[in-house]
This record gives C-alpha cells, sequence and structure tokens, in this order.
C-alpha cells in the first residue's frame, strides 16, 4: 500500500517537475517573441497616470498653447516642427472639408471661406496623445522613447539614434526630427514643469481653460470630471493605440 | 572534431563573447530599471530649463494689474499669455529697481492689431459658446481690418488699446 | 542647416490640401529605398543559388558561385545606407546592444547578423575553405595571407574533411533559405507594421517584398553573369540562362500577382484612407508606379519572358533579351521600393492631402549618397571575384573536364 502511493507520488513529482522545468524552458525561450505582444496587452497604470482633455467648444483658436510650447521647450521657430498645434476644421455645405493650420495656428487664423458656405467650423487642438500603448514606442528600436510610471511618453535624447522610425510611427504627426540635434522630440507634458508643481505651459496659457489634464486613476481627478461630464472621443480609435487624449465634441471628420 | 570545425566554433566563440561583453560594456547604468530605457533620461527631462512662471509669480510685483483685470473681462487671462514667458524677468527684474531693465529682461508689450486679433478677429470657428455666465457673454468679435482702422480727425492708424484697455476691455 | 530649411519651404510651398505641420519634412528619403533594395538583392541572389544546391538543379551550376559572392557583397553594405541615414550614427550600435524586441527594426539587426554570419559567410567558407588552402599554395604575398586567414589558417584538405565541409555546408544552405525568406520578410514587417500608415499596414507586406526580393535577386545574378562571362571572353551558358528566366518569369508572375491582390483587396475594402491613396497612385505616384514598376518593370518583363516559355527565338536575340529585360526588372524593383518607402509619406496620416518630395545631387540624402553606396557593393563583388573566382575552384574544374 505505501509502496504503490510513494511510486504515484514519485511518478507524480516527476510528471509535475518536468511540466515545471518544461514550462520555464518553453516560456524562456518564447520572451524574445513577447515583443509581438506589445499592444495586445491593456494598459496597466498604477499610481498616478495621466491623462488629457480638450473641449473643443471651448477653443478659440487663439495658438496661444503652440506658441507657449514652442517658447517653454526651445523648439524650433520654422513652421515645421510642432509638439503643440491648432487647426481650423471647415465644413462647407457642399460637403467638402478643409483644415487649415497656418504655422500651426501661432499667427492667428483667418477665416479663408465666406460664412454663407460654412456648414460648421472648429478649431482642434493638437498635440501627444500620450498613448498607453504607443506605436512610437513599440517601435523605437533601442528603447530611447518610453512611458514612464506615470503614463507620460518621453524621448531619451541622449540616447535616441535618428533612425525616425517614431516619426513613421505615430498616428497623430506628432513627432519630428529636432534639425540641430538630430533626433526625435516630442511633447513631454511639459514635465519639468510638473515636477515643480506648474501645469504644462500649453494649459497654463489657454486663456478659456479648454484643455485639462489629471490623474486617471483618481476619481475626484479634474480629468475624471471631465469624461463624466462630457461625450468625449479620441481621435482614430480605431488604431488601438491607448490614447490618453479626450476631446469633448469632437466631429467624426478629425483625423 | 576535424581541426577545421575546431578553429570554426573557436572562431564564432570569439565573435559571440566578444559581443557579449561589449553588450555589457555599453548598457547604461540605469537601462532597464523602470523598463526598457534609461531610468536616468527621466530626471533628464525633468530637469530642462523652466520659462513660464505662472500669473501667481506675477501678482508678488504687479498686484495692481491683477486687481484691475479680476474685474474686467480678461480676468482668467493668463499675464503672460499676452506678455510671453516671464520667469527669467520674475527671477532678475528685482535687481534693476531704480535702472533700466536689460532687454533680455522685458516682457513683451503687445499693441499691433494682429496681437488682439488672436483671439478677437471674427471667425466663423469662434462664435460657439457663452464664456462669462454671469455677463452672458460670448468673447468679443470684430473685424479688425474695418473696425475703426484709422483715426478719421487725425488720419492716423489707430490701435486696439488707443480706446480698450487691454487689461479692463 | 538653412539650405535644409529652405528646402523644406520649397516643399511647404508645394503642399497640397493640408498635412500635419510635421509631415511637411519626408522622414525616410532616398537611402531607406535603397535599404530594402539592397536586402532583397541580397535575398533572391541567395535562394537561386540554393536553388542549385538544394534542388539540385544543375542546369544553374555556372552562377551558383556567383550568386553566393553576390549576396554576400550586397549584405556587407546592406546596412549601411540605413545607418547614415541616422540622425546620431554614432550611436547606431544601440541596436544590437539594448535591442527593443518590439521593435521591427531592432529585431532585424538580429536577423542580419544571423544571415550574414551563420548562413552567408559559413556557406561560403565551406564552400571555399578547401580551394583556399590550394590557392595559398599557389599564390604569394597578400593574396596568400588572405587565403590563409580566411581559412583561418586549417590545412586539412583530406578527401574526408572536404566531404564534412560539403555535407555541413549543405545543412548551411538549407537553414540559409528560411533564413533568406526571414531576412526580407521582415524587411517588409518594418513596414507592414506601421498601423498608422494605410499604405503600408497590409499583412501581404512582408510576402510581397520577399517575392519582388527574389525577383531583384535572380535579375542581378543573371546581369551579373552576363557581363563577367563577357568580361571573361567565355562562352555563355544558354541553358543556365534559359533556366533562369524561367524560374524569374514564374517568380515575377507571383510577385505581380500578390501585388494585384493587395490593391484589389485595398479598393475592394475602400476604407477611410481610400481617397487619399487613390489621388496619391494616380497623382504623385503615377509614374513611378504605373509607368516605371508597372510598364517597365513588370509587364514588359511578363511578356518577353512569358513568350520565351513557348517561343524560342534565336540564341543572339534570346541573348539580347537577358541583358535587358533583367536591368528592366532591376529598375522596376527599386521603383517599387521607392513607391512603397517615398509613396507611403506623401500622404498626410489626417488624409487631407499631400507633402513633396525632391531630392538634391549631394548631401547625406543626395542622389550621390545613394549612387555610392549602389556602387560600392559591385566594387566589393569584383574584389570578391578577384579573391574567389567561382570558376577556379577545383571541383568546376573537374566538372568542367567530365562534360
Amino acid at each position: 500500500m505505501t509502496q504503490t502511493r510513494s511510486k504515484v507520488t514519485r511518478r507524480n513529482f516527476f510528471k509535475a517537475g518536468s511540466i515545471i522545468v518544461g514550462g520555464i524552458a518553453v516560456a524562456s525561450a518564447l520572451t524574445p517573441f513577447d515583443g509581438v505582444l506589445f499592444a495586445t496587452e491593456r494598459p496597466k497604470g498604477k499610481g498616478e497616470w495621466y491623462g488629457i482633455g480638450i473641449d473643443i467648444n471651448k477653443c478659440i483658436g487663439c495658438g496661444k498653447c503652440a506658441n507657449a510650447c514652442k517658447l517653454e521647450n526651445n523648439v524650433p521657430k520654422d513652421p515645421f516642427y510642432f509638439r503643440s498645434w491648432v487647426e481650423q476644421y471647415t465644413i462647407k455645405n457642399d460637403g467638402t472639408i478643409l483644415v487649415e493650420s497656418p504655422n500651426g495656428g501661432i499667427d492667428g487664423f483667418k477665416q479663408s471661406v465666406p460664412d454663407a458656405d460654412i456648414f460648421k467650423s472648429f478649431f482642434v487642438p493638437k498635440m501627444c496623445n500620450h498613448c498607453a500603448k504607443s506605436p512610437c514606442v513599440q517601435v523605437c528600436p533601442v528603447g530611447a522613447t518610453f512611458e514612464t510610471p506615470e503614463g507620460i511618453v518621453l524621448v531619451d535624447e541622449n540616447y535616441c539614434i535618428g533612425c525616425r522610425y517614431c516619426v513613421q510611427a505615430c498616428p497623430y504627426g506628432c513627432r519630428f526630427i529636432n534639425p540641430e540635434k538630430g533626433t526625435a522630440e516630442k511633447c513631454t507634458l511639459c514635465i519639468h514643469r510638473l515636477e515643480k508643481g506648474k501645469n504644462p505651459a500649453c494649459f497654463e496659457m489657454c486663456p478659456t481653460e479648454a484643455r485639462i489634464y489629471g490623474d486617471l486613476n483618481d476619481p475626484d481627478s479634474k480629468i475624471n470630471y471631465f469624461l463624466k461630464n462630457h461625450t468625449c472621443m479620441v481621435i482614430k480609435p480605431n488604431l488601438n493605440t491607448g490614447s490618453k487624449l479626450f476631446y469633448n465634441a469632437l466631429s467624426p471628420e478629425v483625423r | 572534431m576535424p581541426q577545421h570545425i575546431k578553429r570554426l566554433v573557436s572562431a564564432f566563440a570569439v565573435v559571440i563573447i566578444l559581443f557579449l561583453v561589449m553588450q555589457q560594456v555599453l548598457t547604461p547604468a540605469s537601462f532597464g530599471k523602470l523598463g526598457h530605457y534609461r531610468a536616468d533620461a527621466i530626471p533628464e527631462n525633468e530637469m530642462k530649463t523652466l520659462h513660464y512662471a505662472g500669473s501667481a509669480v506675477c501678482t508678488n510685483c504687479h498686484e495692481e494689474m491683477q486687481t484691475d483685470k479680476a474685474l474686467g473681462f480678461h480676468a482668467q487671462l493668463q499675464c503672460e499669455a499676452c506678455h510671453g514667458p516671464g520667469l527669467k524677468h520674475a527671477l532678475y527684474a528685482d535687481k534693476f529697481k531704480d535702472k533700466e531693465l536689460p532687454d533680455s529682461l522685458k516682457l513683451h508689450k503687445p499693441d499691433q492689431r494682429k496681437d488682439c486679433a488672436l483671439c478677437h478677429e471674427i471667425n466663423a470657428a469662434r462664435i460657439k459658446i457663452v464664456f462669462d455666465t454671469i455677463n452672458n457673454t460670448m468673447i468679443h468679435q470684430v473685424n479688425t481690418l474695418k473696425h475703426n482702422p484709422v483715426n478719421k480727425r487725425t488720419n492716423e492708424k489707430v490701435i486696439c488699446i488707443d480706446c480698450h484697455n487691454p487689461h479692463q476691455p | 542647416m538653412t539650405q535644409h530649411l529652405q528646402h523644406l519651404y520649397e516643399v511647404l510651398s508645394k503642399v497640397d490640401g493640408y498635412v500635419y505641420p510635421n509631415e511637411i519634412e519626408l522622414n525616410w528619403s532616398i537611402l531607406i529605398v535603397l535599404y530594402p533594395y539592397i536586402t532583397g538583392l541580397v535575398a533572391g541572389a541567395f535562394i537561386l543559388a540554393s536553388l542549385e544546391r538544394i534542388f539540385k538543379l544543375h542546369v544553374l551550376r555556372p552562377t551558383y558561385g556567383i550568386a553566393l559572392l553576390t549576396a554576400l557583397s550586397f549584405m556587407l553594405v546592406a546596412t549601411m545606407p540605413l545607418v547614415s541615414h541616422l540622425g546620431k550614427p554614432f550611436r547606431a550600435y544601440e541596436i544590437m546592444v539594448t535591442p527593443h524586441l518590439s521593435s521591427a527594426m531592432a529585431i532585424f539587426g538580429f536577423v542580419y547578423l544571423w544571415y550574414l554570419m551563420v548562413v552567408l559567410l559559413l556557406e561560403i567558407w565551406f564552400d571555399y575553405r578547401c580551394d583556399m588552402i590550394i590557392w595559398a599554395g599557389e599564390t604569394t604575398g597578400v593574396k596568400r595571407f588572405l587565403y590563409r586567414a580566411f581559412s583561418l589558417w586549417t590545412t586539412d584538405i583530406s578527401p574526408k574533411a572536404v566531404a564534412l565541409d560539403n555535407k555541413l555546408g549543405y545543412i548551411v544552405t538549407i537553414i540559409g533559405v528560411p533564413s533568406a525568406f526571414l531576412l526580407h520578410g521582415y524587411v517588409g514587417f518594418i513596414f507592414g507594421s506601421i498601423k498608422a500608415n494605410p499604405w503600408w499596414s497590409t499583412v501581404l507586406m512582408p510576402v510581397i517584398f520577399l517575392f519582388s526580393a527574389i525577383v531583384s535577386g535572380i535579375a542581378l545574378v543573371m546581369l551579373v553573369y552576363n557581363v563577367i562571362t563577357r568580361i571573361r571572353k567565355v562562352k555563355i551558358d544558354m541553358p543556365c540562362l534559359d533556366a533562369i528566366a524561367s524560374y524569374l518569369f514564374y517568380i515575377l508572375l507571383i510577385d505581380f500577382v500578390l501585388e494585384g491582390l493587395d490593391q484589389i483587396h485595398r479598393i475592394y475594402e475602400a476604407e477611410e484612407s481610400f481617397d487619399v491613396l487613390h489621388n496619391l497612385v494616380f497623382g504623385r505616384l503615377f509614374f513611378t508606379m504605373f509607368i516605371m514598376q508597372g510598364l517597365i518593370g513588370t509587364v514588359a518583363p511578363l511578356l518577353t519572358l512569358g513568350t520565351l516559355q513557348f517561343y524560342k527565338p534565336k540564341e543572339k536575340i534570346r541573348k539580347v533579351i537577358y541583358m535587358v529585360i533583367p536591368a528592366l526588372i532591376l529598375v522596376g524593383i527599386f521603383f517599387m521600393r521607392w513607391n512603397v518607402v517615398i509613396g507611403g509619406q506623401l500622404f498626410s496620416k489626417s488624409f487631407y492631402g499631400y507633402t513633396d518630395f525632391k531630392i538634391g545631387l549631394i548631401g547625406t540624402e543626395g542622389y550621390l549618397m545613394a549612387a555610392f553606396w549602389l556602387i560600392v557593393p559591385f566594387a566589393i563583388l569584383s574584389f570578391l571575384l578577384w579573391l574567389f573566382p567561382p570558376w577556379k575552384k577545383k571541383d568546376e574544374e573537374h566538372e568542367v573536364q567530365n562534360a
């Protein structure tokens, strides 16, 4: 009796043992392929986790945000480099859509379609979506762009090789190569200001409080109040980038 | 194992070992601490210089402007939105109390029509919601090309602030 | 710097519709067109060589060594366009040191190394080791030293050792075929995995890249073989070229069908991006796509090679065809890469407009730089052919005697 039991347990031991060892071996052999799973995983922010809300109804297209961003972050002045910019969408009565963003909206907007032809018109401020499953982070070959534990997507300019793959991968056109540094550059949510308890420049300078940010994991935060009380949408939801930039009153024409 | 296969295997072994050693040597110290990146990159990003001070700082010296502004439509408008980044000014202007401020510390004085036009130029996308719920007003819109461009008596060009007080419009 | 900005202002004036402000600058230029092009030539040339070795298609024997050396010489420069276009070229090593496993580009570094070190170099080494030892005895000076060094100072040319070399070389070739597929499939994946870009993001991209790679590689070897026989003033092996031409035809056909499928699928589904891509193809890409890639690079060779399948003109005419058609195909595949890489950046990801593209003669992204990286592999190939002439191999001479 005891003999059979010990036999069984021994067999079980070997069985379990080999399963565990084999499992570990297979799992470790497959770890290099974990990279494939990047965008399949649910975002997993713990603690402070930033999200951004922009109210299109409140945006008056003054371009102060875009201007403040350039001045605060020493972004090159030429109209090819923007971390933050404003677009004017004009949908005409005949259904055609006109999008404009002269110098990112910094110098203001001139209405180019007569009132009579306009079906509707609105401004859309654009900036990095700080995606939770960011395509730019996914494709960076060296780990020079990454998401901080607080959910801010940053660039490590001392490590970036300037391959421009992230610029190609960003669906929102929020990245560019700094012509002097040769490395990728993007919105940092003014992490250098956040760290000193100040608001990011574009939020600080917005005259109508059209943009707010806050901790998505805090039920009482500004951003959660915003999300609760508005019908919000992200841009290009079909791409499943885990965008954390939520727009109120976003029209389907906006891309 | 034949001699030439041995040579080949050792050549490969040397290359692989060299590669692994180089990998160890060249990987930055803080790499991988928080994820697949240099953890030091976060403080490096945080150490960038600030340019905007925030209006709480402005009030320290320019309290009268603040009280002036609080009564008007521009109450919630940040000083630096029109005057430009002022952290340097806030930090060092004190030292020039009786002297003329150097240009690098002077703030922008927006006195052109185009400065006000940024927000107030008439535009179909701008008329949307009521901003000031107490006075029930929308953002004021003018056609800056047609709205009193010249003084009819003197024939001189007129700028917005000739008639409107920007701090209490 | 100012020149770069001047160029961008010029482009800005040619923007059609709306593009995101950061999209005015085209990020991947002619060097990134070259990169998949050169990698494709490598994979294709290698696959032609392995056809001979694995599938025992001995009619292809005269091109075997040439194909291998061509693959190697292009492989050695394959990453150079990529590295020289980097904003920080001296940080390129980071790709190997801290590869980000979710990035197709990072994994490419390892796929590349695997292919270069384990497949190409090993196969060539096993193939030439015995000959190198023999040649080392027949030569002097630098050449002798090179043979010695490349054979790792081994001396064993006993029949047993040579047989082992052959066997191991065969195994390497078998590993090599999926590796070559992987190599170029991977290059396709670098583009095909970018979900932000509807022109690139298709599951067929790796497959299309693979087949166009095989096509271009075979065409290149055909051309190189032609040139070499002319330089060596030996008789062209027509059965060999006829056979290559028929493989070329079938693979080109598959490639054509795959690309057709891709476009039909795109048109049938007509997703959000359809309008912008439609206007792109009939606008800014019309010349490179329909004329260069379609007519010159695909339709003309397909018709010519197709005709050869059931009608064989005189040898003299066939010789001309075998010179011209591979050249056309090489041009066509170059423009295929162009249409993918440049085409994918000409339209805005907002789908509301197009930016413009112009390359200068000089500069890191200019024509001269691109031409340089296309010429270097041929220089390397000449050197390799001088050092390792496949026609002087022992077994080769043996075979000639037998025949």
